[in-house]
């Protein structure tokens, strides 16, 4: 029986060509648009790092300018950032298991050999918890230890791409490599590793890609590495020298703390804030006493990491869905009109209502599938349109994962149900002889 | 005028009527809102930059040791850069205007810490800085070539004495005044004096509502990082690109040259997800609109294949063709006419969403009329061909079915 509904059905989009076309054209346009606009959407409010997401927590002191607050439009909120000082004194303190001071900068890698020219990386200047807290898949070896970070060892993690570029992808841990001048001992081969959005920075707007290398936060003094993210000062401070910089009241490095329990995070926040009531009496931290902590996903909203034109296109995207499941109602509603004749000929020779309503939902099943079908593989064409338009953006913010492919599916088949149902049970609605008698 | 029975006939299909009217009032609302975030977004990156971006290349250059003469390297390469035959100027400077990547600070006119300082981009270059932009100096005078501060690493630290500034920097800064002239001060409450008003420059970050408000001063800064802005001769720039590439190395192949691209391109990426977001908005306004026109002509067609006696009656009974056209112009017309009323109030929903939700401007209404305008011509043309195919059946159809 199905079969033969199912040759029925076929026939009858053959029947109208271009009807059928259209409706098929209408679901499928309505799903690329709309699933387009939602997979950018998911993937920029997506959990970067859903086990851990809670026990991480982005670490903020208030050491602005007693005048004035960091953001005037919101006074409540304390500087982004944090200075070297305060880093490396909760850094020294250890109020949590784990903790990591860090920032971005770009550093100058010269490859061994003759004519191979010097090329610069970017690099995460970071603390050896880095690894254990926010857990990088490594391909050979790991991060490097406390013991590195206190002795300031010239050691590095490198990326998979540096890795293939400076030793043809082979295990390269152990072997040396000159950065900045200086021999740095390889520790780890990162594995392909593209949080999205990048969580643990993202001050710029948290679209950028996972640095190159990462080297130890505890170099910093003596290879004087420069910040290549944002830097932010309120005091007028003289500075003549690297060390005038690093004591220098600007804000510029970004501080993360693995705080496993609320009560690990209600005695971080009370020991960061007796380490500030401390530094008052230095005359330093003269605002008052505002120091916040926001995990993971608190961190993501706080800077607004789903940019409203996104979310603008979200709601278009969906309206857009509704103008095409308007246009396929009326369509198929149009289409089985058409057929009334036909139906009350079946109705007549003895079909029950259920067989005609089946033999118009099969139809509507076939020309869903088919929409559904190409609206997947549209949203995937418009994804990769886009991720060549927006080079600025890491390319996993295109790329369509199984849950949104699953999501496609679902919303392709409700679509198509919710389009053709009307349709298929109201053209059935009419007396067996109602149409034969005009014939 | 036969809208009577037109209105009648609509009544005995009042959900397909209703159903297209609602496809094109949600159409409405979306092709309003969209045209106008188009339209910010444009005028948005057509703004003038005051700066002759066409003609500017951008190179940045890092040292690779930390034993190398910096202010040496500037003097050559600037000297290198100055007497290349396809060079019209060039100028150190401390970050590309429009690139997103720039420095800031805060002026006050009065050497007093409670006074709120305004904001400014602050750009460092020397005595060829301005001219090398582009940016017009209106009034007073441009840097003396001794007024160049030439700064080495640990250096005392030295603010500048003299300054320029924009008209927009200038207002803000006196509202009441003419900046000519006019002292302003540091953060560390050292005074300069402003000697010179360029008319109009964008500084570095797109989306800052400062943009206009920009600073400059003269100095040249040996750092590991040194950026230097060239203004080629008209229609040189991108042979010059290469050239000027290969040649830096060599001046010094103890560096990277990091960058060396044409100014126009870095303004680009500034606006890149401005441009993103009118492309896709242009793409559903046309998928939209064609799927509106295509649906229509669809329906309109089978209506005609339906009313085939219909209109044979007519015309027997003495319809011209002109009646028959102007009866489904004029159908479709009042389908569409439903659907834009309802659309306005769509319209209006939808932008109050976005005004509240995204702090987007209030909706200009001329977008509205002019969608309005669009849809009616759109849906006009895409049922006068089966329209046109409905003038063409016989009155004799009429007897023949019978």
């Amino acid at each position: 029986m199905f079969a033969y509904y199912l040759t029925n059905a076929i026939r009858s989009m053959r029947r109208n060509p271009a009807l059928t076309l259209l409706v098929v054209a209408a679901i499928a346009v309505g799903i690329a648009v709309s699933m387009t606009m939602l997979t950018v959407y998911y993937v920029m409010a997506s959990n970067p790092i859903p086990r851990k997401s809670e026990q991480l927590f982005a670490v903020q002191l208030d050491s602005w300018n007693p005048l004035r607050p960091f953001d005037s439009d919101r006074p409540e909120r304390p500087p982004h950032q944090m200075t070297w000082r305060d880093v490396n004194a909760l850094l020294e303190a250890g109020y949590a298991s784990r903790q990591a001071g860090m920032f971005e900068a770009e550093l100058v890698i010269t490859p061994q050999g003759e004519n191979q020219l010097p090329f610069e990386v970017s690099a995460r200047v970071t603390s050896s918890d880095f690894f254990p807290m926010f857990e990088p898949s490594f391909r050979y070896g790991g991060g490097w230890d406390r013991q590195a970070d206190r002795v300031s060892a010239q050691v590095m993690v490198i990326n998979r791409k540096i890795n293939d570029r400076l030793f043809g992808g082979e295990d390269s841990v152990g072997r040396r490599v000159t950065v900045n001048g200086r021999e740095f001992t390889i520790t780890g081969v990162m594995d392909q590793w593209e949080p999205m959005p990048r969580f643990y920075d993202v001050i710029e707007g948290g679209l950028d890609e996972v640095s190159e290398v990462f080297v130890p936060l505890s170099l910093t003094p003596r290879m004087k590495f420069n910040s290549a993210g944002s830097d932010w000062g309120w005091k007028p401070e003289p500075i003549r020298s690297f060390e005038d910089w690093l004591n220098s009241e600007a804000v510029w490095l970004q501080f993360w703390a693995e705080l496993p329990t609320p009560e690990d995070k209600a005695a971080y926040q009370a020991h960061i804030d007796a380490y500030v009531m401390e530094q008052k009496k230095l005359g330093r931290f003269e605002r008052p006493l505002n120091n916040q902590l926001h995990d993971v996903m608190e961190w993501m909203a706080y800077h607004e990491i789903v940019q409203k034109d996104v979310r603008v296109l979200v709601g278009l995207g969906f309206l857009f869905l509704v103008v095409c499941l308007l246009s396929s109602v009326s369509l198929l509603l149009t289409k089985f009109e058409g057929r009334s004749g036909e139906m009350s000929l079946r109705r007549a020779l003895g079909a029950n209502k259920t067989q005609v309503i089946s033999q118009n939902l099969i139809e509507v099943a076939v020309i869903g599938t088919c929409g559904g079908a190409i609206g997947i593989t549209l949203t995937w064409a418009s994804l990769n349109a886009l991720g060549a338009a927006i080079t600025r953006a890491p390319q996993a913010l295109f790329e369509i994962d199984t849950t949104m492919i699953v999501t496609a599916i679902a919303v392709s088949v409700c679509t198509s149900l919710l389009a053709g149902i009307y349709p298929a049970v109201k053209t059935c609605a009419i007396a067996p002889a109602q149409q034969l008698k005009t014939q | 005028m036969e809208t009577g029975p037109i209105v009648r006939a609509l009544l005995h299909h009042k959900t397909g009527t209703f159903l297209v009217a609602l496809q094109i009032a949600v159409s409405l609302a979306i092709i309003v809102n969209a045209m106008f975030i188009i339209n910010a977004r444009i005028e948005k990156m057509n703004r003038p930059t005051g700066m002759d971006v066409a003609n500017l290349i951008a190179i940045s250059i890092r040292s690779t040791g930390d034993d190398s003469d910096g202010l040496a390297d500037i003097r050559r390469d600037l000297d290198f850069l100055r007497y290349h035959p396809d060079v019209d100027q060039a100028t150190v400077i401390n970050h590309f205007p429009l690139s997103g990547s720039g420095s800031g600070t805060g002026l006050r006119t009065l050497p007093d810490e409670n006074v709120t300082p305004t904001s400014t981009a602050r750009y460092q270059l020397d005595e060829y800085g301005l001219e090398t932009l582009g940016a017009n100096l209106v009034r007073g005078r441009n840097f003396r070539p001794e007024e160049v501060q030439m700064r080495s690493p640990g250096d005392e630290p030295q603010t500048a004495e003299v300054v320029i500034v924009t008209q927009a920097l200038g207002d803000e800064l006196f509202p009441q005044q003419d900046p000519l002239g006019n002292v302003v001060y540091w953060g560390n409450m050292e005074p300069a004096t402003i000697i010179g008003i360029v008319d109009h420059m964008q500084g570095s970050w797109v989306n800052w509502d400062g943009l206009d408000r920009n600073l400059f001063h003269a100095r040249v800064s040996a750092q590991n990082f040194v950026r230097y802005l060239v203004r080629s001769r008209p229609g040189r720039r991108d042979a010059l690109i290469p050239v000027l590439e290969s040649e830096l190395f060599k001046l010094n192949r103890n560096r990277v040259i990091r960058e060396v691209s044409a100014h126009e391109d870095i303004v680009a990426r500034s606006y890149e997800l401005d441009r993103a977001m009118t492309n896709i908005l242009i793409a559903v306004i046309i998928l939209l609109v064609g799927l509106t026109a295509l649906v229509i002509t669809g329906l309109a067609s089978y209506f005609v294949s339906q009313r085939t006696k219909q209109i044979g009656i007519r015309r027997a009974l003495g319809a011209t063709r002109m009646d028959i056209l102007r009866y489904f112009l004029v159908e479709n017309w009042l389908i569409t006419t439903l659907g834009a009323i309802g659309g306005c109030l769509l319209t209006v929903g939808v932008g109050y969403w976005l005004e509240t939700s995204f702090d987007l401007p209030r909706l200009d209404w001329r977008y509205l009329g002019a969608s309005i305008l669009v849809l009616w011509v759109v849906s006009q043309f895409a049922a006068y061909w089966p329209a046109r195919r409905a003038t063409n059946i016989a009155p004799a159809v009429a007897t023949r079915s019978v």
